[in-house]
């Protein structure tokens, strides 16, 4: 793809050149994401939202192409909505996270989408699952993923603890997404972040004029 | 260049304008392959009705197969509601044919020409009683390839000339021209384009509808 | 994931049509010179003809309603082919859609949607669908054609559900909602506007104000847009829509001969005339 192809070219398709995370902790996880959709050079949307509910405890960071992660994202919430009322309960984590890895699987070769599955359910606490371009499914305390991602490994590692509270995580996240918001031409706005746990759902954001800077030269 | 274009393969240009209670279709008579000319007495214009006319400009291989579709589509039309069809309601019909074949299409333009009951709620041509005092609205549309429809108060026109005809339109029409007056515009235009554009000519015809009647008119051009 | 199903001949089983694939493979590369069909370019030159509406598209919200607004310029290829058609589409009652991208599409897919939620209103026995409903048809059925249906839509609409909204749709099936968004080949003209003059809670007068001069942008400083400036605005819970064809007339022609070009009764040379009279036939009596 040209990356300075026009872009009106509807050949050039909506990307989410993005960085998204999630991390748990003991007794939930917090997910954040940065705002920006980019068609080629052009910003389409500087405050999109892309961490996008999938049950009322499960949440799903998208990266890859905008229209077929809106697309997975619609189906596995209807397949979870459509078992929870079969089973009568709120669904598992990581049943939401298998239904992303199915799909994303068996249609590898036409879509485009990295994904990361987490929230928090009764028998295993706060959880994350990493969907990859090819399908599979991994689960790991913390996961990074998109185009803006590749800047930001190594600092992840050196700054995560497994014993951190949420406070703690929302810290890590937001610091971590700041510096690959500064480092990654297509991932930047503002920042998103959503706290699943045993007591509900908090969205919190972090305006541009409010992430953290970083050297800067 | 037109000549990796199916559209132009074989030539040929249509026209249409609208006038005060009357309309005007026309086009040239070539048929070729490229740069050589085959014949002269290319028919690009199918009569649907009294009041109706269609222009088929591209491949003519694609405009004969689709003039016979709408013919065939607009007898069942007539033999199942019992009346002709409104010139709006074939453009729908035509963009819908083309349409199907979005991704596959067939290499052709059309170009409709019609009146149209100024009433809304009458039906077609029939039952109404005095018929030539009725008032007629020109319809004149024209859809590329893929159907896409536009309909204009002026003029439509599709083919191999369409880039000088739209200047020698835009500069000869204008509005309340009467039947005799909406042929020379559209004679002296389709002439003029003409003259510019060795894909078509060698003859050109006029037919100008009003509710009295169609006149057809063989026009004298150049044949080189 | 699925694919619709659809009968080959004749269309009457809803889908495209691919009968003429392969024919017209082999056309473009006899045109070509080039007899072997499988290294064709894969772009068919024909598709610059189709028509197109390199476009501004743009919409705003404000506090009672929705306001949306159309360049109104055609083109195809270089050629300006029609300097006033329309690109706010009907969708419903309380809904309008602009379209950018390839005329035929834009025109297809809007109506398409419009017959089907025209028939959910009647299904549901409602007086209004809410504006979800048509983003979710309008977004899976350019998903299944993944892009190739190239339509880009500012969709706005007001329910009582959700209130005014506003929407857009790429070609890819991908949606976005925002207060003001814009779209087409202008889009960035009309967005510079928006970026500047956009603020929270905005009047009906000052948003109408906002996406003329948002449209205006686009047609003054993009090549694809031109001509005149179409408003929409649906207002009052869905129940009032004021449809402004030809709000502003941007780029009227400066010159015209003051009485045309007038062609005396004769200019044209003739072969040969006919003229065929309509004769109406009443009654007509059998002697069988």
């Amino acid at each position: 793809m040209d990356a300075l192809a026009p872009h009106h070219d509807p050949t050039v398709p909506v990307q989410l050149g993005t960085t998204i995370m999630a991390v748990s902790y003991a007794g939930g996880v917090v997910m954040a994401a940065d705002s920006r959709t980019s068609t080629g050079v052009y910003v389409a949307n500087r405050v999109s939202n892309k961490i996008t509910r999938v049950a009322p405890h499960i949440y799903c960071c998208r990266s890859g192409s905008a229209a077929d992660t809106q697309a997975i994202s619609d189906y596995v919430r209807r397949y979870v909505h459509e078992l929870s009322l079969e089973l009568n309960r709120e669904v598992n984590v990581s049943v939401a996270a298998s239904l992303f890895r199915e799909l994303c699987y068996r249609n590898k070769d036409r879509l485009t989408a990295g994904i990361i599955c987490a929230g928090w359910d009764a028998q295993h606490g706060g959880q994350v699952y990493t969907i990859t371009l090819g399908g599979s499914k991994l689960q790991q305390p913390f996961s990074i993923g998109g185009s803006g991602s590749a800047y930001i490994y190594g600092f992840c590692d050196a700054a995560y603890r497994p014993d951190m509270t949420r406070a703690e995580c929302i810290d890590f996240c937001v610091k971590a997404v700041s510096l690959a918001m500064s480092r990654d031409g297509s991932s930047g706005g503002v920042i998103r972040l959503v706290c699943v746990d045993r007591d509900g759902v908090e969205r919190q954001l972090v305006a541009g004029d409010a992430v953290p800077r970083a050297w800067q030269g | 260049m037109s000549g990796s274009n199916p559209l132009h393969y074989n030539g040929g240009v249509v026209l249409s304008m609208a006038g005060d209670n009357c309309v005007s279709i026309a086009s040239d008579h070539r048929f070729g392959m490229s740069q050589l000319t085959l014949a002269c007495d290319a028919q690009r214009i199918e009569p649907l009705h009294d009041r109706l006319c269609v222009g088929l400009a591209g491949l003519a291989t694609d405009c004969t197969t689709l003039a016979e579709r709408f013919r065939y589509k607009h007898n069942m039309y007539r033999l199942r509601e019992k009346r002709v069809m409104r010139p709006r309601t074939f453009a729908a019909v035509a963009s819908s044919t083309l349409y199907e074949k979005r991704f596959a299409p067939y290499f052709t333009e059309v170009v409709i020409a019609g009146l149209e009951l100024e009433e809304d709620g009458k039906r077609g041509t029939s039952g109404a009683d005095a018929m030539t005092d009725a008032v007629y609205r020109p319809y004149v549309c024209s859809m590329d390839l893929l159907g896409a429809l536009m309909v204009t108060d002026n003029f439509a026109l599709a083919g191999t000339c369409a880039e000088s005809l739209y200047g020698t339109c835009e500069t000869f029409w204008q509005p309340g021209l009467d039947p005799d007056a909406l042929f020379e515009v559209t004679a002296q235009s389709l002439l003029a384009a003409l003259d510019r554009d060795c894909m078509s000519g060698w003859g050109a015809v006029v037919h100008v509808l009003t509710p009295e009647g169609i006149t057809t008119r063989e026009l004298e051009a150049r044949m080189d | 994931m699925s694919s619709s199903s659809s009968s080959s001949k004749g269309g009457n089983g809803g889908g495209f049509n691919f009968d003429h694939h392969l024919r017209n493979q082999w056309i473009t590369a006899c045109l070509q010179g080039n007899a072997d069909a499988s290294t064709t370019d894969p772009v068919p030159n024909y598709a610059r003809h189709a028509r197109k509406t390199g476009t501004t598209i743009a919409g705003v919200q404000y506090v009672g309603g929705v306001v949306l607004g159309a360049d109104t310029r055609a083109t195809e290829d270089t050629v300006v082919a029609d300097k006033n058609c329309e690109k706010i589409h009907y969708l419903a009652s309380n809904m309008y859609c602009c379209g950018a991208g390839t005329a035929a599409d834009t025109e297809a897919t809007t109506r398409l949607i419009a017959s089907q939620l025209e028939l959910h209103r009647q299904a549901v026995g409602r007086a209004r669908v809410p504006v979800v409903a048509a983003v979710n048809m309008l977004k899976r059925h350019l998903f299944r054609y993944q892009g190739y249906v190239s339509a880009a839509l500012v969709l706005g609409g007001v329910d009582e559900w959700h209130g005014p909204s506003l929407y857009t749709i790429y070609p890819h099936g991908s949606v976005d909602q925002l207060p003001y968004v814009s779209m087409g080949s202008g889009s960035l003209a009309a967005m510079a506007v928006f970026e500047a003059g956009w603020r929270e809670q905005l009047s009906e007068a000052d948003a109408r104000q906002l996406v003329y001069e948002a449209i205006t942008a686009g047609i003054e400083n993009d090549l694809g847009s031109g001509s005149n400036v179409d408003l929409c605005v649906i207002k009052d819970g869905g129940r009032t829509v004021e449809y402004l064809r030809g709000y502003a007339q941007e780029q009227v022609r400066t010159y015209r001969k003051p009485d045309g070009y007038a062609f005396p009764k004769g200019t044209t040379a003739v072969l040969a005339e006919d003229f065929r009279k309509y004769v109406q036939v009443r009654k007509v009596v059998s002697d069988l």
